[in-house]
C-alpha cells in the first residue's frame, strides 16, 4: 500500500476529490495546510507573501492504483503556473479499520 | 520506529489520549481533518444508530466531508501491536465512521533540544 500526499490548491481540491470519487476512489482525507514552495513564496505589488494556503490530500490506495491516481490529482490540479503543488508517496506497511478491526484497506 | 496515523471521531480524543497515557505512550499530534470513507460520507458524525436501508441510497442526503481527528505518533517497532490494539478497542462503536489506521516506517527520529537521534529520541 502507498499513502499519497497531495498539496494542491484550496480551489482545486473539489475538483481533484470530484475526479478521484468518478474513478471509484472515494476515500480521502483533507488538511488545511500554509506553506511556500521554491519560488518562497509569492510578491503582489509591494506585499510579499511568505506562506501561502493549500489544501493536503491524503489517500492511501493499493500499490497498482497509484499511477492512475496520481495522472488524475496531476490533471485535476493542473493550471501551469507556480504553485499548482507537489505530490509525495509513502510506504503504507499496514492498514486496519477501527470498526472491525479488520485488516486492510 | 514506525509512524501510526489514526483518523478517529473527534468525540473519541479523550478517551483515546487517555488510553494512550495509561499505555505510556502520552506523546502524539492531532490535526483537525475532513475526509470520507468507501461509504461516500453518508454515515455523519451522529451518535443515533443509521438505518440499513438509508445505507444504501447512495448520495442521497450524505455528507461531502465528514469532521474527523487524525493523530500521528512515531512509536517503537514492538510497540505498533499494542498501540493499534487500544487505539481499535476505545474508538469501535459498531457504527460506520470509526477510522482507519496507517502504519508507515520511520527511518529516524531527531530530538530538537539535545539533538538526540533514533530510538532514544522518541522515548
Amino acid at each position: 500500500m502507498k499513502m499519497i500526499k497531495a498539496i494542491v490548491r484550496p480551489e482545486a481540491s473539489d475538483a481533484v476529490s470530484d475526479g478521484l470519487a468518478e474513478a471509484g476512489f472515494f476515500s480521502l482525507t483533507k488538511i488545511q495546510a500554509f506553506g511556500r514552495g521554491k519560488q518562497k513564496g509569492i510578491t503582489a505589488g509591494s506585499v510579499h507573501y511568505d506562506e501561502l494556503a493549500k489544501t493536503i490530500i491524503i489517500i492511501v490506495v493499493e500499490d497498482n492504483d497509484v499511477k492512475e491516481v496520481l495522472k488524475l490529482i496531476k490533471c485535476r490540479a493542473y493550471t501551469g503556473n507556480f504553485g499548482d503543488g507537489k505530490i509525495f508517496i509513502i510506504d503504507v506497511e499496514d492498514a486496519y479499520t477501527v470498526r472491525t478491526g479488520s485488516r486492510g484497506l | 520506529m514506525k509512524e501510526i496515523i489514526a483518523i478517529i471521531r473527534p468525540k473519541k480524543m479523550g478517551a483515546t489520549k487517555d488510553a494512550l497515557d495509561k499505555l505510556g505512550v502520552p506523546s502524539l499530534t492531532a490535526i483537525p481533518v475532513f475526509g470520507r470513507g468507501k461509504q461516500k460520507g453518508i454515515a455523519a458524525e451522529i451518535s443515533c444508530d443509521i438505518r440499513p436501508e438509508r445505507l444504501t441510497q447512495g448520495d442521497a442526503g450524505g455528507m461531502k466531508y465528514i469532521p474527523k481527528r487524525l493523530i500521528s505518533l512515531v512509536v517503537g517497532n514492538d510497540d505498533v501491536d499494542i498501540v493499534v490494539n487500544t487505539i481499535i478497542t476505545i474508538n469501535q462503536t459498531e457504527q460506520i465512521g470509526d477510522g482507519k489506521i496507517f502504519i508507515c516506517p520511520v527511518d529516524n527520529a531527531v530530538r530538537v533540544r539535545t539533538d538526540e537521534q533514533g530510538e532514544s529520541a522518541i522515548l
